[in-house]
């Protein structure tokens, strides 16, 4: 009868679970297989942008880049001909900083949460990317303009405003573990699971709902929607894990999260991978990580080719023998 | 990968071990050989008062004479001594003299005393006869204000004595005074006065000179009290109150004549006292100890040979291992979120200063009201840089109103501003405020609320009797902290917050 009000767990259950915490995973698994000097690849979304592209990634259209002060003031004739766009820091993380507009006029600026902004307050969120606020460290950094992405209206119940992303754990290039992150009214319309979005589980092999966490808490319908979170499933699922995969090729990182997002009419879109990718992902597949990697480094040999290593993921599901195979 | 680990584990265990056989024997040496004990003021009553003299010779010989504390009977003089390199030395019963052939450099003499409470014989102070007493040689104009002062005195209450100081030092000054002495007087010239009016009087009068004990006083001039002939013996005044007898915690370095010290060959000279209670105290009777068992040349080159200020401080320094081991467990074991890393430690020490509740009053209010000048400074839409500047310099003004305002109606928790780290105090506000806009006010509040436990925690660590003075005397053990803190940094288990965090994992399995 206690047990049912018991709201922590032991360690040994945990363990047993196959949590991954988080000394742990700085410790073994980022301080191991992901080289410091690889972050900047990761940490510029210039430069991952220029990487994925060399890779075959797909992802928003960079418009341009602005680097300094004074040039803050012309920013309307560098987004001259997009209907939106989206404003981000190149070395922010977190959501921190991003500003998506949706549409705009001279002196209004329609972001995604439905606020409008007047032209001033754009250049001064535009001045403070330049002056480092958002970015790691306090550090100058350069305002990054790209095209919106789109999207799927398939996904549309799903997410209360902001634009729903998978987000895959990749560990020496092999996918692992997968979430949504849903938007929701009390998260701001932003993906991110500590201001109150929605984490939902997704299957590695198919792409298909497993669970779904609120604030920790397992939930089963959108708390905006009302949709039934277990009935989404992503299309695309191959080419998801492909992207992710291919982070790897291109950043050598060992431990890595991709964070993609489906354009109606673009397919998956790699938005950023990142070098430290947190642990809620454990949660919203009510499942943990250590299993995983465990799995992974057991692998009689790895592959370096992209395709390879997502059909060993995605046999799995398959073929039953060939996943006692691998697991051997 | 995992062979690493365990090589650096191993070798910071090693590390560990070493350190802790280190540290044993450290303690068992410090408690055999000097002394030291576990207990903090074991000997309670036990003062260090050390006189700093500084001077600048003029190249003549030197002379330096200082007075030696008078015994009274209610301190005994333990040990006393003198650090002058290449001075020699001379000592009767009230003076040490210290002589030297011309210098050049600057010359610092230090001269220290350790006392104890003498509570078994307490005597009174031996009766000397006095000297006639002499009426100043003044103009007549003065005399008669010196009359009028006198008469006038005769409406105050309690013996001549108290009678004169008390019309001297009463608020508002009385007008015939202050046209006697100058309103703003050193206690050297008040006694001055009082001496000079007690002549008129036929009084027999002298100055005493001493040092009121305290605990951690630094830097102070000597005390000054006066002591009159009446009733056939001699009675000690507090020139300020009218107060008779002598403090229980004053030392008489000296009775009647001119100053402290006398310095020939030297200009410029400055003495300034310290006090410190207990530790050091029981320290000072560890160089007995280790000179009876022959350990002096250690005891020499350890801390607690160094002058009093510097032990002051370094006393303060041997606590913050601890609280740095704190900070790491709470972050990495328990698994809390602060801001900055050791931003909780930086208001823990604040903390230490400003008393705890006043202090924390203090901190919630500059926060708060910081973070609702933040809140409209960002409407201003100012760059990054001016803008923690401003909030910089409003935290400044903010602790200066609370200063000032704190010492006019006498509230302790405005005047612990002042103890604040000022550009910690402009960084959390920062960074909380934007916290509440990334994230709301929730979040912020929680990461605000956390480093508070956190300082609370540490707070209670540091200003702990026994933790400060085991850490201090025993410094041995830091190096112990230091290899715990470093296996800490190999530790990869679950933190503490991971259990609740992640417990839904572990039912989720069960059902
Ligand atoms: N091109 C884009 N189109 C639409 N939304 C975007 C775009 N870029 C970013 N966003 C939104 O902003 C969020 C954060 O962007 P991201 O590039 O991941 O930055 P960060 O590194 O700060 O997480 C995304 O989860 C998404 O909701
Ligand atoms: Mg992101």
């Amino acid at each position: 009868m206690f047990e049912k009000w018991r709201f922590w767990a032991t360690p040994s259950e945990l363990k047993a679970a196959g949590v991954l915490g988080m000394n742990r995973r700085n410790f073994e698994i980022i301080a191991q297989h992901n080289k410091r000097r690889l972050y900047p690849l990761v940490d510029n979304k210039v430069l991952t942008k220029q990487l994925a592209r060399q890779v075959g990634i797909q992802t928003p259209n960079l418009i341009g880049v602005i680097e300094s002060q004074h040039q803050v003031r012309q920013f309307l004739s560098l987004v001259k001909g997009h209907k939106d766009f989206v404003i981000k820091p190149a070395q922010g993380s977190g959501g921190k900083g991003v500003l998506v507009i949706k549409s705009y006029t001279q002196n209004h600026f329609r972001t995604a949460s439905q606020r409008v902004l007047r032209f001033s307050e754009v250049y001064q969120h535009i001045s403070n990317i330049l002056s480092g606020l958002y970015s790691l460290g306090g550090k100058y950094d350069v305002a990054v303009f790209e095209e919106l992405v789109h999207f799927s209206t398939m996904f549309q119940d799903y997410s209360f405003q902001g634009i729903p992303d998978v987000r895959i754990i990749v560990y020496q290039g092999y996918p692992v573990l997968a979430m949504m992150r849903l938007a929701t009214r009390e998260s701001g319309g932003r993906a991110n699971l500590h201001q109150g979005a929605v984490g939902v589980g997704i299957d590695i092999q198919t792409g298909k709902a497993i669970a779904a966490v609120q604030h920790n808490r397992p939930v089963r319908y959108h708390p905006d929607t009302g949709k039934d979170l277990f009935s989404l499933q992503v299309p695309f699922w191959r080419e998801h894990l492909e992207i992710a995969s291919k982070g790897y090729d291109m950043t050598h990182l060992g431990y890595l999260g991709a964070d993609i997002v489906l354009d109606r009419e673009l397919g998956p879109m790699m938005l950023e991978l990142n070098a430290r990718p947190g642990l809620a992902i454990q949660i919203a597949n009510q499942s943990g990580l250590q299993n995983a990697l465990r799995r992974i480094d057991s692998l009689p040999s790895k592959s370096a080719n992209y395709i390879d290593r997502v059909n060993a993921v995605l046999d799995r599901a398959t073929d039953k023998n060939s996943d006692a195979f691998i697991l051997k | 990968m995992f062979r690493k680990l365990q090589s650096v584990r191993l070798f910071l265990l090693i590390g560990l071990l070493l350190s802790i056989i280190y540290a044993g024997y450290g303690i068992y040496y410090k408690i055999r050989y000097w002394g030291f004990s576990f207990q903090p003021n074991q000997m309670t009553d036990v003062w260090t008062v050390e006189a700093n003299i500084s001077f600048e010779p003029t190249g003549d010989p030197i002379r330096v004479s200082i007075s030696r504390p008078i015994n009274t009977g209610s301190f005994k003089i333990l040990d006393e001594n003198i650090i002058a390199p290449r001075y020699q030395v001379q000592k009767d019963s009230k003076r040490i003299i210290l002589s030297s052939s011309p210098r050049q450099k600057n010359q610092n003499i230090y001269y220290r005393v350790l006392l104890y409470d003498n509570v078994a014989e307490k005597k009174g102070i031996k009766d000397d006869k006095p000297h006639k007493v002499d009426i100043p040689l003044w103009d007549e104009q003065r005399k008669a204000v010196a009359y009028t002062i006198l008469d006038r005195s005769k409406a105050q209450e309690g013996d001549r004595v108290q009678q004169i100081i008390r019309l001297l030092s009463q608020t508002p000054p009385d007008e015939t005074v202050l046209a006697f002495m100058p309103e703003r007087k050193s206690l050297k010239e008040t006694a001055d006065v009082i001496c000079d009016l007690l002549a008129f009087e036929r009084i027999p009068v002298h100055i005493v000179r001493g040092v009121r004990l305290e605990k951690d006083k630094k830097a102070f001039k000597s005390d000054v009290m006066i002591e009159a002939y009446l009733d056939s013996q001699w009675i000690i005044y507090n020139i300020e109150t009218g107060e008779k007898g002598l403090p229980k915690d004053f030392i008489i370095f000296q009775r009647g004549g001119n100053s402290l010290v006398d310095v020939e060959g030297g200009e410029n000279s400055l003495t300034r006292f310290s006090v410190m209670k207990s530790l050091t105290s029981s320290f000072n009777m560890a160089e007995h100890r280790a000179k009876t068992a022959h350990q002096e040349k250690l005891f020499a080159y350890s801390m607690y040979s160094l002058p009093l200020s510097e032990q002051n401080s370094l006393k303060w320094l041997m606590i913050f291992p601890l609280a740095i081991l704190v900070v790491v467990v709470m972050r990495n074991m328990v698994g809390l979120k602060t801001m900055g890393t050791f931003t909780p430690m930086l208001i823990a020490m604040a903390l230490v200063e400003t008393g705890f509740v006043a202090g924390l009053v203090c901190f919630s209010i500059i926060v708060i009201i910081g973070l609702l000048i933040r809140a409209g400074l960002s409407r201003l839409n100012l760059l990054l840089v001016p803008r923690i500047s401003a909030v910089v310099i409003f935290v400044i003004l903010m602790i200066q109103i609370f200063t000032i305002l704190g010492y006019h109606f006498h509230w302790d928790i405005a005047s612990s501003a002042l103890f604040f780290p000022i550009i910690i105090m402009a960084w959390i506000i920062e960074r909380a405020s934007i916290i509440w806009e990334e994230e709301g006010l929730k979040n912020a509040g929680k990461e605000v609320f956390f480093s508070v436990v956190v300082a609370v925690f540490t707070y209670f660590i540091i200003v702990n009797d026994y933790i400060r003075h085991i850490m201090f005397a025993f410094s041995e053990l830091n190096l112990v902290l230091l290899f715990i803190v470093m296996l800490l940094g190999t530790y990869t288990g679950y933190r503490l917050t991971e259990l609740i965090r992640f417990a839904p994992l572990s039912r989720s399995r069960k059902e």
